[in-house]
């Protein structure tokens, strides 16, 4: 009896040691969507529901591709640049005979490549994945520069209307993508990457081969990163080569907020989604509050500390009780 | 084949054997490189990164990781000719004052990540972000043009032909590698780096050397700014930027393990001059700004290939 129980026992104390301190995450995330409600009751219609997801579906995006290397041990600086390149892609290759459907298999493509790429080296060479992202990140920006050396490009006005018009499509999509990362964890490539970050030695005992796990995580981010970068690309209606800068910290501060550890293994996706909600709702009230930038700045920094240092006090405080 | 091996297992001589080789075939094929004078200025350049580096390379070494290197070099260029006073002449006083500050924010910065259990990462790039807002409000986007006599003397001045940055490069080099491997507390420093848990087990203080660490990282920096505003003349917000990226590529590319515990300020200093001279190689092609992102990106990477990489685990 005992026999058939304990796995069904086990799955439920290891999902439930995924979701600690996720409920305070949870928390603060509700009270400042009711922040953003009371401010500002537009959000409720539909329209204002479709532009507050879409300033939300690049960041969610690229804090998934961060979070899915940091769960695996890694960490990617590349995030910026390949956003600009994905988005200058979108705008180069869609005025060809290929449309539309090849612009958006290209900048998919793209992603991948560069993905598996980093991955690659980072695997088999052996390099630091903070410092090959790094200098990725200059040949990834260079890349861009030469396609599209000024903004400009083209991209249709039914897409942009499709992607970042007054319909909730951006939502829906990200559902979409959360749905198959659930489906993808349930493979055993997914549940190998987080295998790989937990404990690598661990995971290529139980075999798991970590060095394909890895390669697939960066190649998985890419792809992940570059799309929002076709989303930005939609959502502003052309491509510009410096336009993804501000998203390799915001991704990192996203990942982070939302409880992904820098070790591996450590965090969910739920949590690094909450995470860039939160970010995103900041950002926003903050702009529609008449913040000047430069308070903006001061204001980031400081909630970026605080929401990562409250709960590590809080958690001490309780430890010395 | 034994030197070559012994050159292999060893980055920092390694890095070293890589610049000469550099220079030497840099000089053969390109008129003007092996110049006395260019070289030279090429030093004077690395002064900067190896000087910011200086205080990355311990804050590595411990297995953290300083991202405000930037944004403190920046706001050192900018703060101290508006705070140096008009009543010193030496002007000795803002000196001094503008590293405090910059001392202070490497201070706050450790203690972030030692008190508020902050990650060192998440720290020091939201204070990155604060102190640029910071300088908006400060500076508001104007360059500031340094009079004091002490800072122009530092970039300008070459006692004995010796540009003063370099002079003041040679000094700093020589307190760190004493600091590190002949002092007591450079040995506390690489065994938290090597193992956190164990090093507090035999008693070394974590958020003391966190403290420490993060301050001289910020006091290097603040000297980074400094001999930069020396040499420029100027102070403009940006300024600080392209030594974040340098200050860690020229410690990695010494062979110092990026997760801390491995390493020797002695493979930054080669590390340095290597990135300077890259840069410079890049400047002789004319290429567009694009194509030179992607040979500076691939040469780090070629470069890392050679020393940087880990060992297998």
């Amino acid at each position: 009896m005992s026999s058939v129980s304990s796995p069904t026992w086990l799955y439920g104390a290891i999902q439930r040691r995924r979701n600690r301190g996720l409920g305070g995450l949870y928390l603060v995330v509700a009270a400042f969507l009711v922040l953003y409600v009371v401010l500002f009751p537009g959000i409720l219609s539909v329209g204002g529901f479709s532009k507050f997801t879409q300033n939300w579906f690049p960041l969610a995006l690229v804090t998934m591709a961060q979070a899915l290397l940091m769960l695996n041990g890694g960490i990617t600086l590349a995030i910026g640049p390949l956003v600009s390149l994905g988005a200058v892609i979108a705008a180069t290759t869609m005025e060809s005979v290929f449309g539309v459907p090849g612009g958006i298999v290209a900048v998919a493509f793209t992603g991948l490549a560069i993905g598996a790429v980093i991955g690659a080296i980072v695997a088999h060479l052996r390099l630091p994945a903070i410092i090959v992202t790094l200098a990725g990140s200059f040949i990834i920006t260079g890349v861009a520069l030469i396609l599209l050396p000024r903004p400009g490009g083209f991209i249709p006005d039914w897409l942009s209307n499709t992607l970042a018009g007054h319909t909730p499509v951006a939502f829906l999509l990200l559902v979409v993508v959360l749905l198959l990362w659930k489906a993808f964890l349930a493979t055993p490539l997914g549940l190998g990457i987080y295998a790989a970050g937990d404990n690598p030695v661990g995971a290529f005992r139980s075999g798991v081969r970590v060095e394909r796990a890895k390669i697939a995580a960066f190649a998985l981010s890419g792809l992940l990163t570059a799309l929002a970068g076709l989303f930005v690309a939609a959502q502003t209606g052309s491509g510009d080569p410096v336009i993804g800068a501000p998203f390799t910290l915001n991704s990192i501060a996203a990942a982070v907020l939302g409880g992904v550890g820098f070790l591996g293994g450590k965090g969910t996706m739920r949590g690094a989604i909450c995470g860039s909600l939160l970010l995103s709702v900041m950002i926003n009230v903050m702009f529609f509050l008449g913040f000047p930038p430069v308070a903006q700045y001061l204001a980031q920094g400081l909630i970026i500390v605080g929401a990562v240092a409250v709960p590590e006090l809080l958690k001490s405080w309780r430890a010395r009780r | 084949m034994n030197a070559v091996k012994t050159i292999f297992r060893n980055p920092p001589l390694l890095t070293f054997v890589l610049v000469a080789l550099v220079w030497l075939v840099a000089s053969l094929t390109l008129r003007g490189f092996g110049a006395y004078g260019h070289l030279r200025y090429l030093l004077e350049l690395a002064a900067v990164i190896g000087i910011a580096a200086a205080g990355q390379t311990l804050v590595i070494l411990m297995g953290g990781i300083d991202l405000s290197v930037g944004a403190v070099i920046t706001v050192t260029a900018i703060l101290l000719p508006l705070i140096s006073p008009a009543w010193d002449p030496t002007g000795l006083v803002g000196i001094a004052s503008a590293l405090a500050i910059a001392t202070g924010i490497g201070f706050l910065n450790g203690a972030g990540a030692a008190y508020l259990r902050v990650p060192p990462i998440i720290m020091t790039l939201a204070m990155a972000t604060f102190l640029q807002g910071l300088l908006v409000i400060v500076a508001g986007g104007s360059a500031v043009t340094v009079s004091n006599p002490a800072v122009i003397l530092l970039g300008q001045s070459r006692p004995l032909g010796i540009p003063s940055g370099v002079l003041l490069w040679l000094a700093v080099s020589a307190v760190v590698l004493v600091l590190i491997h002949r002092m007591p507390i450079g040995a506390r420093f690489l065994a938290i780096g090597a193992n956190p848990l164990a090093a507090r087990l035999s008693g070394v203080s974590l958020p003391r050397n966190t403290l420490i660490l993060y301050a001289l990282s910020g006091f290097f920096a603040g000297l980074a700014g400094i001999l930069v505003l020396g040499m420029n003349r100027q102070g403009y917000v940006g300024i600080g930027d392209p030594y974040l990226l340098t200050s860690i590529a020229a410690v990695v590319l010494g062979g110092t393990s990026i997760l801390g515990g491995r390493g020797t300020y002695a493979g930054t200093i080669p590390g340095a001059i290597l990135l300077v001279t890259t840069t410079a190689l890049i400047t002789v092609v004319n290429a567009s700004p694009g194509w030179r992102s992607i040979m500076f990106g691939t040469l780090i990477l070629a470069l890392l290939l050679i020393s940087g990489r880990e060992a297998r685990r």
